[in-house]
């Protein structure tokens, strides 16, 4: 379970975000919705332990803060980020000696072979496409067996097997009891993922809305309805 | 292994596999060890001279540096910007179970390999000018190596990760460092008061009890004085001081709460610093980590169409920025010809190359360009963009006109190289004319060769294979012109050969320059 109690940001004076608070249930999938500006992205690096904040984060139960949470979390930025001098291989490495695991050979294998990685295991860092790297960035992520999983607008980048491949292992991933929480503006992608989503606008979460509560609506119709809505208290103030 | 280890292990083998492909780094080993015997092999003399060749003069040596170092070191950690991270870092080792406290170390053990080598180069230095006794070196290089990285190491991790200290108290330690500074400064001004300026009173200051008195620094002073003149009541009281200072800040930095507050800080300075690097592997100098570079408002009159938009996008560019086309390179001319100016006045002449005294400030100026000048310019920029290509004009029209200000630069800096010198050595129009051109020239041929390499090479060859190529240029180019220098030598005199050396350089800039035009047909190539 993902717990966000009262997340407030500043940088400098400028307030963020603001009173922030959403919750993950385990095995959920959460869409994180908004517009550019929204603080998203100051959520998501707060949730990752990227920032200081006030207010709580709670991975399982434990403060995001801990060296225990860290273990059960993991964390698929927008743009991701290679070691120039490492091998894809090596990557792999260091996070399961970064997290304590060790998965066996045929796991490692059927990582890269359902990502298409089995040849350019050998590459370095700098050798690698974007969407190589996001790939690289994801199954470092899948590796570790995580019971939280934060994903940054994962599927930018990828090509449409990938997406696909990605898709299914969010959805296996939450089979096997995970918590799943994903920024993204690609709705379209996402539309048969989610389970609850938090609509946020100017540092404020607007509404969080599950999908049993929307059966007959989508999440663009609920994103623009919702946004819309945010808008209209400062039209009529005109 | 841990993590870090694994990581620290792994980077550093791949790094040493992919330098020792390349040829560049050979040359670069070869500059190091020319730099390691060079330079205490030149100091000699002069330390020879100023009586300075015992290990007392080393002593002295390291208590200089120790007064801007440690004072430095200080206020950068207590400014959270001592340390490098990438973004590779904040991706995958700030949120990972990690501990705070060992990604601090890791970037500190980065750091490790510079420290070592400079360490080495002062023993070196030790051994040959200040004839320090080996077992004093080797009891130093431990000290520098594991003590003095063990106080350095506890300090960073106190100023950067500890989250009981507050923006205020980090202040606090910038304000005492600046503090610590001023002390010494007011012992400075003290000392020229009682005693003058003399190399007498500078030894005398650099080895004074007073100096060992001051906290932190001067404690430092005192575990090198120690080290290399034997003990005195200050020295022993010094280095007591400082060892109880280890223990006290090793038992803090073990014991202080760190969860990771400082990753914010830390990913800002990682985000500027890859911008710093973006920005210099597009062959600008001038931007700064943390700092936004700040444009003033300009305006350029467009004259002419298709490839000339590119010179005035560029002119346009230079105009709003604050340093306009001065950069480092223009520093670099200017101190280099101040210096031979300074040196002709200083010594009265050249010397035994009196007779050649005019092809000193271009070997001078060859040197700095191939060694000291970065790859690019705003015009590499353009290689880069799509609508380059896309410009109606033909390709050596657009290679002119993105390489036209980088010619009017090297114009610049080479009347600035010059203009002291021209000065100092009397010399002739033509004679500074044929050296502006001769600077201007082989900035050229350099530019272009790289591009010509970059296109022999293509992207199937890859770095190692591009920068074969580009020093077979390079060097065509300069034997011819060597060559040439030598024949006008032999037939007219000083003045011929360099003439004939910019015949060659510029027949060869204009040759590559046609190949390097290649360049502009698509962004292929």
């Amino acid at each position: 379970m993902l717990e966000v109690i009262h997340l407030s940001k500043k940088y400098g004076k400028t307030l963020a975000v603001d009173d922030v608070g959403f919750t993950v249930p385990d095995e959920k999938i959460g869409i994180l919705l908004g517009p550019n500006g929204a603080g998203k992205s100051t959520v998501i690096k707060s949730i990752a332990g990227l920032l200081r904040f006030k207010g709580v984060i709670r991975i399982q139960s434990l403060d995001s803060r801990t060296i225990e949470a860290k273990r059960h979390f993991a964390y698929v930025p927008e743009i991701p980020y290679m070691y120039d001098a490492l091998t894809v291989r090596e990557h792999i490495e260091f996070i399961c000696r970064a997290y304590g695991v060790s998965p066996s050979e045929e796991e490692v294998k059927a990582l890269f072979d359902r990502f298409e990685l089995s040849d350019k295991q050998d590459k370095l860092g700098n050798e690698l496409s974007k969407g190589m790297m996001q790939k690289v960035s994801i199954c470092c992520a899948l590796i570790i067996k995580p019971k939280v999983i934060l994903l940054d607008e994962p599927m930018v980048g990828l090509d449409p097997a990938a997406i696909k491949e990605l898709k299914a292992q969010i959805l296996a991933l939450k089979e096997s009891g995970c918590t799943i929480l994903i920024s993204t503006h690609m709705l379209e992608m996402v539309k048969e993922l989610w389970d609850v989503t938090f609509v946020m606008d100017k540092g404020r979460v607007l509404g969080t809305y599950t999908k049993d509560s929307l059966a007959h609506e989508d999440l663009e119709e609920l994103y623009f309805t919702v946004t819309k809505q945010a808008k209209q208290p400062a039209a009529e103030g005109r | 292994m841990s993590a870090i280890g694994y990581l620290y292990k792994r980077i550093l083998i791949n790094r040493v596999k992919i330098a020792l492909r390349k040829p560049g780094t050979y040359f670069v080993l070869a500059f190091l060890l020319f730099y390691f015997i060079a330079v205490p092999a030149s100091l000699k003399t002069l330390v020879q001279g100023t009586g300075i060749d015992s290990p007392q003069g080393m002593a002295g040596a390291l208590t200089l540096l120790a007064f801007w170092l440690l004072p430095a070191n200080l206020i950068t950690y207590a400014k959270r910007k001592g340390l490098v991270y990438r973004s590779c870092d904040v991706h995958f080792l700030f949120p990972s179970p990690v501990h705070p406290k060992r990604v601090l170390l890791y970037a500190h053990l980065r750091t490790l390999f510079m420290a070592l080598l400079l360490n080495l180069f002062a023993i070196v230095c030790g051994s040959t000018l200040f004839h320090v006794e080996r077992w004093r070196l080797a009891v130093y290089f431990v000290y520098s190596i594991f003590i003095e990285n063990l106080l350095e190491g506890s300090i960073m991790l106190l100023l950067y990760g500890s989250e009981r200290m507050q923006e205020k108290q980090r202040r606090l330690v910038v304000k005492a460092a600046y503090g610590l500074v001023i002390i010494l400064l007011l012992m400075v001004v003290y000392t020229y008061l009682q005693e003058g300026l003399s190399v007498e009173s500078v030894s005398r200051f650099l080895h004074s009890d007073m100096i060992q008195t001051v906290p932190f620094i001067g404690w430092y002073i005192a575990v090198i004085h120690l080290l290399f003149m034997g003990p005195t009541a200050v020295s022993v009281a010094g280095s007591v001081c400082y060892g109880l200072l280890l223990i006290a800040v090793l038992t803090a930095a073990w014991r202080m709460k760190c969860t990771g507050d400082y990753y914010e800080d830390a990913m800002k300075f990682a985000e500027d610093y890859e911008e710093v690097l973006a920005s210099r592997n597009q062959g600008s100098g001038l931007k700064q980590i943390g700092k936004k570079e700040k444009f003033t408002k300009a305006s350029v009159r467009w004259r002419g169409k298709g490839a000339a938009a590119l010179f005035y996008r560029q002119l346009l560019e230079y105009k709003k920025s604050r340093h306009f086309i001065f950069d480092l390179n223009t520093v670099t001319a200017v101190l280099a010809g101040a210096g031979v100016a300074y040196l002709y006045r200083n010594e009265g002449g050249f010397g035994a190359l009196e007779p050649f005294r005019l092809l000193v400030l271009p070997t001078v100026a060859a040197y700095i360009i191939f060694i000291f000048t970065g790859f690019g310019g705003k015009w590499a920029k353009e290689l880069k963009s799509p609508y380059t290509y896309l410009l109606p004009a033909p390709p050596f029209c657009k290679l002119m006109a993105a390489t036209l200000m980088q010619h009017v630069q090297s114009l610049v800096n080479g009347c600035l190289m010059t203009a002291p010198c021209a000065v100092a050595l009397s010399l002739t129009p033509i004679e500074i004319l044929s050296t502006v051109l001769f600077y201007m020239a082989v900035s050229a041929v350099k530019l272009y060769s790289l591009t010509v390499a970059q296109i022999v090479a293509g992207s199937s060859l890859g770095t190692a294979g591009r920068q074969l190529i580009q020093m077979l240029f390079l060097s065509m180019a300069l034997f011819a012109s060597v060559l040439g220098a030598i024949l006008g030598m032999a037939v007219g005199g000083v003045l011929l050969s360099l003439g004939i050396m910019n015949l060659f350089l510029i027949l060869f800039t204009m040759i590559y320059m046609v190949i390097a035009s290649l360049n502009f047909y698509n962004i292929e190539t």
